[in-house]
């Protein structure tokens, strides 16, 4: 099992970069759903259904949902503007 | 392996500052924000994990067998939730000032300027 | 502060901070041999004094409840302060009109999608609900299980239109169910103060291991909680999808102007 918490943790460090690096706002959010999933199995793999349980809904649906939607009301700012 | 797990904790807490300070969109910055949440999320649990134990939780083995840190999920649990809370306040900051300045590149704000 | 200037600070601060961080990285105990006994004694206490099989419900709601009734008030300040922020420049009134981008292509949902949004929202449903009723035996609880219910209403909007969705997600039903639940959990840990108890004191029978009401006054902070969050978690998705509405004296937004 010792390679399994070893791989997720290194894919959670490459995800977190990713995430960092992806300048354009609307690619990042699909980088935090990736974030927010691997950070799940990670917990899963430690050993903690429960935070697992909440970070899946919370990084992959709830947050990313909000980015959008922020995006979009941005956009629609800017064309009233 | 017995540092692998600070040393992750540590790069993402340090390359979320790196974006936090390099970044020119407020929406992108909170979203640097959210890996450094993760750092402490890695942090806590890594701190809490045990070698060949099983999840803190006593339904199908009987209470005394190996389990992991139940009080390090419990933080970790109620600040996921939490911080997905703040996202969204954040996210209505950066849509106000989005809807007063015209823009959200936290470099073309200047503290004292009129508005336009 | 140009962004040559910020990187030069960060690389000081690094360079200030970087030994420091690695002998911290060093000092600190293996990975996978935890030196601390708090949860080796909930581990061991927990199931017999509560009768309850999740140790993290029992942390959360019992051990540290107090701590978690922070949590609870942090959570109702930030949906509020974000609520008011968004309805302050908006106004509180609600519309039924959908926004758009202008110049952006907008396909329309096949079937498909309708189909397997409303089959799946149905079933997430009802999986949160189940997971906020089992929080004190299996993994889960109210927080999870209210944000899988929260995360359904995201499938509704998915699959129907923006129009159907504010028909059927009602805003001030999810800020009531928010409000109940934060001055249940209030009351949760206050009543016990009357009958001359501490604070959230486990006053109620402790029901049977493995049981499904087991754990006492945990069940009912676990209730107080799941209701919270659905609500609080409801009204956030409500007023940020109300922000990208249609305005009132808009034309219908069919101009290609960039």
């Amino acid at each position: 099992m010792s390679w399994l918490v070893g791989a997720l943790l290194e894919l959670t460090a490459l995800a977190g970069s990713l995430v960092v690096l992806s300048r354009d706002p609307r690619r990042q959010v699909y980088a935090l759903c990736a974030n927010g999933l691997v950070l799940a199995l990670l917990f899963f793999a430690l050993q903690a259904p429960d935070v697992a349980l909440s970070e899946i809904t919370i990084g992959t649906v709830v947050t990313p949902l909000l980015f959008f939607v922020a995006l979009a009301a941005a956009a629609m700012n800017k064309a009233r503007r | 392996m017995s540092i692998l797990a600070w040393c992750v904790a540590a790069w993402l807490f340090g390359i979320g500052v790196y974006g936090i300070v390099t970044s020119r969109h407020y929406v992108h910055l909170i979203g640097c924000l959210a890996v450094c949440q993760s750092a402490t999320y890695v942090l806590l649990l890594g701190i809490g994990f045990r070698w060949h134990a099983g999840p803190p939780i006593f339904y199908d083995h009987p209470p005394g067998t190996p389990a992991v840190d139940p009080v390090v999920q419990a933080l970790v649990l109620t600040d996921i939730v939490v911080s997905a809370a703040m996202t969204a306040l954040l996210l209505a900051i950066a849509l106000q000032v989005h809807k007063r300045r015209g823009t959200l590149d936290p470099q073309h704000l200047r503290p004292f300027r009129q508005e336009k | 502060m140009n962004t040559t200037a910020r990187i030069v600070l960060l690389v000081i601060a690094l360079v200030v901070l970087a030994p420091a961080a690695g002998m911290l990285i060093l000092a600190m105990p293996a990975f996978g041999h935890p030196l601390s006994q708090y949860g080796d004694v909930v581990n061991a206490l927990a199931p017999r004094l509560r009768n309850i099989s999740n140790m993290v419900a029992a942390v959360n709601f019992d051990i540290r409840g107090i701590d978690t009734l922070g949590e609870e008030c942090m959570l109702l300040a930030a949906v509020t302060g974000t609520v008011m922020l968004l309805r302050g420049h908006r106004g509180e009134d609600m519309s039924e009109r959908a926004g758009r981008v202008p110049g952006r292509k907008q396909p329309s949902r096949s079937d498909a999608t309708v189909l397997l949004c409303r089959f799946i929202a149905t079933v997430l449903f009802l999986f949160g609900i189940y997971m906020v009723l089992h929080g004190t035996v299996t993994p889960g609880g109210g927080f999870q299980g209210g944000v899988i219910v929260a995360s359904s209403f995201v499938l509704l909007y998915l699959g129907e239109s923006y129009r159907a969705w504010r028909r059927i997600v009602l805003g001030p039903a999810l800020a009531a169910l928010e409000g109940t639940g934060a001055l249940a959990y209030v009351l949760a840990a206050a009543l016990p103060l009357l009958g001359g108890y501490a604070a959230l004191q486990n006053v109620l029978p402790l029901g049977t291991w493995k049981d499904l009401f087991s754990g006492g006054l945990m069940v009912a902070v676990n209730y107080a909680v799941g209701c919270a969050v659905i609500g609080s978690f409801g009204v956030l998705l409500l007023e940020f999808m109300e922000e990208t509405r249609a305005p009132e004296n808009d034309p219908v937004p069919d101009e290609e102007d960039e």
